[in-house]
């Protein structure tokens, strides 16, 4: 199985380099292969597995305290006046191929 | 060469909802305190589970029902994955192959049928703010509060032909959001959002097939245009406008237009490029595990439908066809629910005293011509302005007057009826010595009197206008009428 790595990076928007590429590449076509053995299994007949539940059971619309700031920013390695702060610059840093 | 113009319209309306779509944070984000309606769902914690909220969902039922779109009877959610730093769980939970609402549509004022390919609920993103800095490198401030908001999608067929069009379609789905209370669909607060994408084509070299551009033969589609950042229901149309003109004339100087996604600047009237877009769009699609199937049952479809009213498009239809109402009006009347409630409530009231079609015009000249104008933020009394309304009917006030009364009462805060009432009693003060007042202008107009009795009758206007200024407008123009032609035989 071919996979693109270099692509699927780009959209997670990590950067590899060539090295990286040709080592990853036949590591992840590898890992997909065995996933793909599933495909051999016969799921003739079988109801897929998905849990329902009925509209009526759905949450109702009621809302309730969030988290303080000063949790939900604990995670952020940087923060600015209450925002989380990234640095980059968010358009077309990375070049899609 | 001529071209067609080939317009697909998406809307995103953020519904009106007390909590987030699969969290339980409430959702009035505007003019908060930053990252403080946000907990681990909203934030894309690991191992935070998303609850979908029945209220959301209802209201994009309820958008699909008002867009004559076929309901679902299972929900499926699916997660569209790409990495931004508004998107904190790396991907959006939206609906990929099976959207709650799809094959609607809406009816334009010009009677053009605008196609809905689907309505799907999905979830806003977290607010950013990029800033550049002279001390550090760039840098983006975002706020999640917004992330999680439930928002709906409308995606029509690539079926619109006019930035007029476009421009009405929006109009009406802000209209309808309004009218049922979905959404207050403030465009300029983010609440509407419209993208329109645009390409021309060769005229006779395309065909539409099930929502479709086809190339017919040989010929080889022209890409689409994609435009953002439109903070207007005109700037759809603005946007639209000059895309065509700018893809009309790359065509004609021999370039080939590229597939991209281009911004609107409000300020200079212009479209800017913002990014080619020569690969589709690479969303890695997949069923949302974390959120079981919705089975909807067509009793709970029949529920929402009772929230349904009666839409602009079909009380402009109405107004015009039982009461005669000018397209004009009933569209202006109508534009909002407020408006149209305050018209057919005063048209009831009319209609104790009047025929149907006359209340309905009536109703609809006042609101027109006087009301519409005076209402800033007091709304003028209904018995008040139906007594009015009706006094005029009866002869009893001229309808000057009667205008000129209103403004009054309004301006003042004084009160109509008893202002009525002291009108009236002047009035019939009045009627007392009429007979002299009517002597009085016939001696001073004796040349009126010659004329008249010398066949120009037109000046019986004139004579009739006299007197009523003479008692300031408090009697019955035809009473005076009446007098002034037996005194002048
Ligand atoms: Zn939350």
């Amino acid at each position: 199985m071919k996979i693109d790595v270099k692509h699927t990076a780009e959209l997670s928007r990590i950067t590899l380099t060539p090295e990286e590429l040709e080592k990853f590449t036949p590591q992840m076509e590898t890992i997909l292969e065995s996933v793909t053995l599933l495909k051999d299994v016969n799921t003739d007949g079988v109801q897929p597995m998905k849990a329902h539940v009925k509209f009526d059971e759905l949450r109702e619309d009621v809302p309730q305290e969030s988290l303080t700031q000063e949790e939900v920013l604990r995670n952020a390695k940087h923060k600015e006046a209450g925002f989380v702060k990234v640095y980059g610059k968010v358009f077309g840093d990375i070049e899609e191929s | 060469m001529e071209y067609d113009t080939i317009i697909g319209l998406e809307i995103h309306v953020q519904t009106k909802t007390n909590s987030k779509m699969f969290c339980t944070c409430p959702t009035g984000y505007f003019q908060k305190e930053p990252n403080s309606h946000v907990c681990p769902v909203c934030m894309g914690l690991p191992g935070a589970l998303p609850v979908p909220n029945k209220r959301a969902i209802e209201l994009c039922m309820l958008m699909g029902l008002a867009t004559d779109c076929t309901i679902a009877n299972e929900i499926y959610f699916d997660r569209k994955h790409y990495f931004y730093p508004d998107l904190p769980k790396g991907y959006q939970i939206s609906q990929y192959k099976n959207p709650i609402c799809s094959d609607g549509s809406v009816t334009l004022p010009n009677g053009f049928e605008v196609k809905i390919e689907r309505i799907h609920q999905e979830e806003d993103v977290a607010k950013s703010t990029h800033h550049t800095s002279t001390s550090e490198s760039d840098y983006s401030l975002i706020d999640y509060n917004k992330s999680g908001v439930p928002l709906i999608e409308i995606v029509t067929k690539p079926c619109i032909r006019t930035a007029k069009d476009a421009k009405d379609f929006a109009t009406q789905i802000r209209q309808i959001a309004r009218y049922l209370n979905i959404s207050d669909a403030d465009m300029e607060k983010g609440q509407m959002r419209c993208e329109p994408n645009i390409s021309i084509q060769e005229k006779g070299r395309w065909e539409e097939k099930d929502g479709k551009i086809l190339p017919i033969g040989d010929y080889e589609l022209n890409p689409k245009v994609e435009v953002k950042n439109i903070g207007s229901i005109t700037a759809v149309e603005k946007a639209i406008e000059f895309e065509v003109e700018r893809l009309t004339k790359e065509l004609g100087e021999g370039r080939k237009p590229i597939q991209q996604t281009r911004g609107w600047n409000a300020n200079k009237n212009i479209t800017e490029f913002q990014r080619s877009k020569e690969t589709a769009d690479d969303y890695r699609y997949m069923p949302e595990p974390d959120i079981p199937v919705i089975e909807v049952s067509n009793d709970d479809i029949e529920r929402i439908k009772s929230e349904l009213v009666e839409l602009p498009h079909e009380k402009i239809t109405r107004y015009m066809n039982d009461w005669g109402i000018s397209q004009y009006a009933a569209e202006v009347i109508s534009a909002s629910r407020k408006d149209a409630s305050y018209f057919e409530k005063l048209q009831t009231l009319l209609f104790e005293k009047l025929e149907a079609k006359i209340a309905a015009q009536e109703a609809a000249n006042w609101l027109m011509g006087t009301v519409f104008a005076l209402e800033g933020d007091k709304e003028i009394d209904m018995n008040d302005l139906s007594l009015l309304i009706m006094k005029f009917k009866e002869g009893k006030i001229t309808k000057g007057k009667a205008e000129e009364m209103l403004k009054d009462c309004i301006s003042n805060n004084k009160d109509i009826s008893d202002e009525l009432d002291m009108f009236e009693k002047s009035a019939s003060d009045n009627a007392g010595n009429i007979q002299d007042i009517v002597k009085q202008v016939l001696d001073n107009n004796p040349k009126a009197v010659s004329d008249y009795k010398g066949g120009k009758e037109a000046t019986m206007g004139f004579l009739v206008g006299q007197v009523m200024q003479a008692t300031k407008g408090a009697s019955n123009p035809n009473d005076v009428k009446n007098i002034l032609i037996e005194l002048l035989k």
